[in-house]
This record gives structure tokens, sequence and C-alpha cells, in this order.
């Protein structure tokens, strides 16, 4: 591959205005389609994708390494810095390792790919502290949800695992997006600095190069070059769902979903989702008293149990689609990583197949988006505990 | 020897101490007739920051009256979180709070502070700063709290045997960013590495970087100000050509990032702040208090380069 110095063109070249929405889809994890695609793992058992759409950016151009000479339209000034790739002299910190992200990106079927630190990624879009999470979306109908593209990424989104910072973030996640330390100072900016954007510029030149990160604070402000250490991609996990054996297919706003989860003692370990199908086949939906739940979590732990039913109300769940009854748990550490992602979503989708593999997919609307463009969305998708 | 004088600048006091008493646990204090020493010198403390201040005298008291034999000096060391408390104290007071000070001041007092009054005393054969604190409470009551805090004197011999930590002369000065800002930036650094570069040049380019396995992170900025050297260190105004190439030479210095976040907790009150590299040597940092015109004061910080590869 391009291994000719500074001179190859970069495979990756991408620049958007408003760091903001970008840092709140890789807070969630995952963008995609004709975009980047970021996928991340945990214990095996949960894999989380954020999709984000080459229309996210400003510009967005891959260039397949062969062809030498094209370079790409904008180059930043920065970009002669490229740096050699020689590692740095200092040790790292401890970082969490289950974290993989992996940028694809395909034009004309050309992918690139490799593995980062996503918290360091992250870090970078927020070094000037103003990539606070975008407004979560209330719970107006934004947008009606988009279906899916059909397996196509399958994306199964995974909140971002904060390596080392403990225990489930579950404490602060009214409103504003993620809790921890990092997430409350933009929260706080994100308030006050109204229109002012930062803007960053991503470029990857290929196998062994950094992914660099261009980040510049509004007007001659300061400006920051990140270039962060790529590593191969390894295998991942894959979890597809397999669309024809989904059993279980429920669209509701992320809201509901979030005040459910965030409402559930952390010590609690495993979490059931029990669908049950409308009691007349026949007339496939509604009415009566049922008395069975349409859908039910319940939480399970040392201390207790919760149960938590939906009604079977359209304004609550838009869609249900359920054609047995089905009963699977999943670890709720595993389920609570998906908040920051729910939390800053407005739809939800869940599917569940016949094995019980999970499948979140929550929308997060561009802000301020011009009618047509696809919101990003993160998928998780997550196995079922093994009875 | 005799020491007493009103502050009349609590707030301000306050936050000065506040940045002080967490590099720490004591402090050398010394009045002179003119200006107030501030001084933290200990070998042991983390990460060997130092802090050399002046402030002078008006900023902060009014009435202030001093003797000794030792040409009217007055060195002590005390504890800072102790000195600290007796000015939250003093400083919970809705009237005379600069901006935000309040705040910071602890719970809201229902005290209207009127008079702090600060003098050397001894009782029992020890020496005390006391600070004597006059209020008016909501009815209209006189209250008075006082705060004594135990100094130790330092003899004259001692007291001299102070000094400022040598330098070389540094290879440029740059005024830098507002601290609260480079404050969120080294905030994210520091848990993706110790060591910190700082570099600059006399050309307005300062950057900020870090260097390790997984990241390369640099933060510039291009348009900050070099001060202009009136004791021509470097007499850099005409001849323009090669001095434009000396002028854009980068010269960098590594700092621990814990002492470096320890110094940008100075962001309370800096107005201006320049820094001076001595490359491979020491980082020297001058924090104006209040009006630059007025020059209330200034903290000196020396940050010693961590050696590294």
């Amino acid at each position: 591959m391009s291994q000719n110095g500074s001179n190859s063109p970069d495979i990756l070249n991408a620049s958007v205005e408003d760091v903001r929405y970008l840092a709140s889809l890789l807070r969630g994890v995952h963008f995609s389609t004709a975009g980047l695609t970021v996928t991340v793992e945990e214990a095996r058992t949960l894999v989380a994708v954020a999709f984000i759409f080459a229309q996210v950016f400003d510009d967005f151009d891959v260039v397949p390494p062969k062809r030498t000479r094209q370079r790409s339209p904008q180059v930043i000034e920065e970009e002669d810095e490229l740096p050699e790739p020689g590692p740095a002299p200092r040790t790292p910190r401890a970082m969490q390792q289950d974290e993989e992200g992996e940028d694809e990106v395909v034009p004309e079927n050309y992918t690139t790919a490799f593995q980062i630190n996503l918290n360091v990624l992250v870090d970078c879009l927020n070094i000037f502290g103003t990539a606070g999470p975008v407004t979560a979306p209330s719970a107006t109908t934004h947008k009606k949800w988009t279906k899916p593209v059909q397996g196509g990424g399958g994306a199964e989104d995974n909140q971002n695992s904060d390596g080392g910072e403990g225990p489930p973030r579950r404490g602060g996640v009214n409103g504003g997006g993620g809790s921890g330390q990092r997430d409350l100072l933009p929260v706080r900016l994100g308030g006050q600095m109204g229109d002012k954007k930062t803007s960053v510029r991503l470029t990857y030149s290929g196998d062994g190069y950094p992914l660099v990160a261009v980040v510049t604070e509004e007007s001659g402000g300061p400006t920051a070059t990140c270039e962060i250490t790529t590593y191969q991609t390894e295998p991942h996990l894959s979890l597809e769902i397999n669309s024809d054996i989904v059993v279980c297919r429920i669209i509701l706003k992320s809201s509901w979903l979030r005040d459910a989860i965030s409402e559930i003692d952390p010590s609690c370990e495993r979490l059931t989702f029990i669908a049950n199908p409308p009691l007349d086949p026949n007339a496939r939906r509604r009415n009566g008293a049922e008395s069975q739940p349409r859908l039910r979590i319940q939480a399970d732990g040392t201390f207790g149990s919760t149960e938590m039913d939906y009604p079977n109300d359209k304004e609550v769940l838009e869609t249900f689609d359920c054609r047995q009854r089905i009963v699977f748990s999943y670890r709720f550490s595993h389920i609570t990583k998906t908040l920051r992602a729910l939390s800053s979503s407005t739809k939800t989708s869940m599917r569940i197949d016949e094995d019980g593999l999970l499948s979140l997919q929550f929308l997060m609307p561009k802000p301020h988006s011009t009618s047509d463009e696809t919101d990003g969305f993160v998928e998780f998708r997550c196995l079922a505990l093994s009875e | 020897m005799r020491f007493r004088a009103n502050i009349e600048n609590v707030p301000l006091f306050f936050r000065v101490i506040q940045t002080l008493e967490k590099l720490q646990k004591k402090l050398i204090i010394k009045f002179t007739e003119e200006t107030m020493h501030l001084i933290c010198n200990h070998e042991t403390n983390e990460g060997g920051i130092q802090v050399w201040s002046q402030m002078r005298v008006p900023s902060l008291f009014t009435k202030y009256r001093i003797q000794s034999n030792a040409k009217n000096e007055i060195t002590m060391n005390l504890y800072s979180d102790a000195l600290l408390g007796a000015l939250r104290s003093a400083a919970a007071n809705p009237a005379s709070a600069l901006n935000g000070a309040g705040n910071t001041a602890g719970a809201p007092s229902s005290i209207e502070t009127d008079e702090v009054i600060v003098r050397l005393t001894k009782k029992n054969d020890q020496a005390m700063l006391s600070f004597e604190i006059t209020g008016t409470t909501r009815l209209g009551r006189l209250v008075r709290v006082v705060h004594d805090v135990r100094i130790e004197v330092l003899k004259p011999a001692d007291a001299a045997r102070l000094a400022e930590p040598l330098c070389p002369t540094p290879n440029v000065h740059i005024l830098l960013p507002p601290l609260h800002k480079l404050r969120t930036i080294v905030e994210r650094l520091r848990p993706m590495s110790n060591i910190l570069a700082i570099r600059a040049n006399s050309n307005g380019h300062l950057q900020l970087g870090i260097n390790t396995e997984g990241v390369k992170l640099e933060t510039d900025w291009r348009n900050c100000t070099n001060p202009s050297n009136n004791d021509g260190n470097e007499p850099e105004d005409e001849e323009d050509e090669e001095d434009l190439e000396e002028r854009k030479k980068m010269y960098a210095v590594i700092v621990s990032i814990k002492s470096f976040l320890k110094f940008l907790g100075a962001h309370q009150v800096s107005t201006t702040t320049i820094a001076c590299v001595c490359q491979h040597h020491c980082l020297i940092l001058y924090v104006y208090i209040g009006d630059v015109a007025d020059a209330g004061g200034v903290l000196t910080f020396y940050v010693p380069a961590v050696i590294d590869e």
C-alpha cells in the first residue's frame, strides 16, 4: 500500500464543520453506509456499530491507494505535518482493550479499515470542550424511523464502552446525554456555546499511518492536530441478525426505553425482555383486556426484581410485531452500555430473532438537517444469556 | 516586631491563597513595607513546582503598619489551609464579594463583613496571625469573629537564605491564551499522557503537545503576543531577514502534566499570563493579578523540566 511517505494521497479525507454531531455519534458508537462505520465490541457478546453517512461530512473523499497521483481536492494546511509513523516514546496509559474502531469507506466498493482507541478519538474531538452532546432530542417526533438499511451493514451499536471508567454509568442519563465527568463539561458548554462550531478534518493515509484529526476552534482560535495510532484490524465478532428469523420487531420513542432502563437499579444482573403476540392472531392487534402484557422488561438482581410493562398503545409502541411469545435475558451491564446512544436518539428499533439475538437501533437525527439526508444511527447487537 | 493591617480585598487574597494551597501545605509569607511575598519553595512538593509571588500592599491592605528589627520585614511560615479557613470566613461577605468569590467561599453567610483586621499576636508564647472579622448580622447586631492562625516566624538569617531558583535567560517570552481555555485542553490530555511538551517561538506561535504510543496530539495557537523585552534580551525589532528565522525557531520544554495543571489552577486569579521557556530547563510563568496597568501583583511559577527521552 501507500508507503511512499507523505506523498501518497490520503485514503480518507473528510471534514465536518460542527464536530458535535460527529462526537455524539461516536460517543454513541457508530455511523455508516457510504461513510464511516465504527464498530466496538465487548466480551465477545455485544457489538456496537455507528454508521456515519458521508453526508454528515461537508466533504468526504476516499481514494483507493492504487492510484497514486490523485490528490483529493481540499488539503488542509496542516497536512504536510503528516508524521512519520514511528511509535511514540511514552508508555501508553491504560486504555481499554475492548474497543475496536473500524472505518469503512465505500466508494465503488473500496473499503479500508483500521483500529484505533476510540476514547482517544472522542477526547480529541472534544479537546476544546466544545463537542458536547447535541441537545438530546425531545420526545417530539422528529423523523420517521427510516427502515434500517436492510441488514446491509447490520449495525449494532454498543455504547461506547468507555474502557476504564468503572461501573456502568447510569447516573445522569437524563436529558443531556451520557454521564461521567467527560460529559458534564460539554453539557454545560454545549448550552452556552450557541452557534460556535468546532470543525474537524480527518485524514488517513493507509496502513501504518496514523489517523489524523485536525480540530479547529472557530475563527482564528487554536487548532489541535491529533495523530492517533492505528492498528490492523482484528476479526470482529460477527453478529448478523437474520431478518427471516426475527420474531419480534418493536419501534418506540427512545425516551420510553431510556426512562425504563435508567430506572433499573445498577446492581441488577440480568434484564429480560418478554413480548407476547396479540391475543387474537386474526385481529392482529389491539383491544380488549389482555392479561398478558405486550412488552415487559424485567430486571433481576441480588436484591430483588423489577418489572415494567408497556401498555398496548400506539402512542408508546409505534410498531409492535411479534410472532410468538419470547423471553430472552441479557446481561444488564451490556444493556446499560446503550444508554448514551439511547439518550441522544429519538427513536429506537428493537428486533429479536428466534435465537435471542437482540438488535437495538437508535436513530440519531442530525441537528438542523435538511429533509432528505439520511440520519446516522447506532446499532447494538447483543447475544442472549444462555440458560 | 509589630504588624497590623486592614484587609480590603478579601476575595482576591482568598483566591490567591486558594491557588497556592493546592501546591503545598506550608507557605512562606514575607511582609515588607511595600509588598507581600508569598513563597512556595518546598523541595518536596510534587513535581518540584515553585511559586514566588509579590503583591503590592495597596492592592490588598489599608492601614498597613509593619515594624521589625530586620529592615521592617517579617517572614513567617504557616499552614496554607489554616490561612485559607480564616479568609474563607472573612470572604463570606456579600457586600464586598468581587465576582465569584462568594461562591467559593462556602456556605453563604448571613453576616455582612464590615472590617477585617490582621495582626501579629502572641498567645501562650505562640506567635499567631490573628484575623479579626467584624460584621453585622441582618438584624443589625455587631458580630466579631477571630481566627488565630499559628505561624512560625523565621529568623532574619533564615529569611535571607531564601532565594529564587536560578534560571538561564529564557529563550522565548509569550503571552498565554486565557488559562481556563488551556485548562480545558490540558484536562483532556491528562488521561493520555503524563508529560506535556510546551513549545513556543518569538513569532506568536505556541504549541502544547503530547506524544505517546497511542496518540500524538499538538494544539497550536498562532496569534499569541510576544511581549517586548525592555531589558534587551532579544533586540529583535530591526533586522528582519535573519531575524525572522530566529524568531520562528521553536523552543521546547517538557513538564509534568500534573504540575502544569496545578499552575492552571491560577486561572481564577489571572488576567494576563506570560510564559517563558528556558529550553530543557524550566518553564517560568508570570501570572499577573488584577489589572495589568495597576499591577496588583505577580505570581511567578517555576515549573521544572522533566527529563525525558
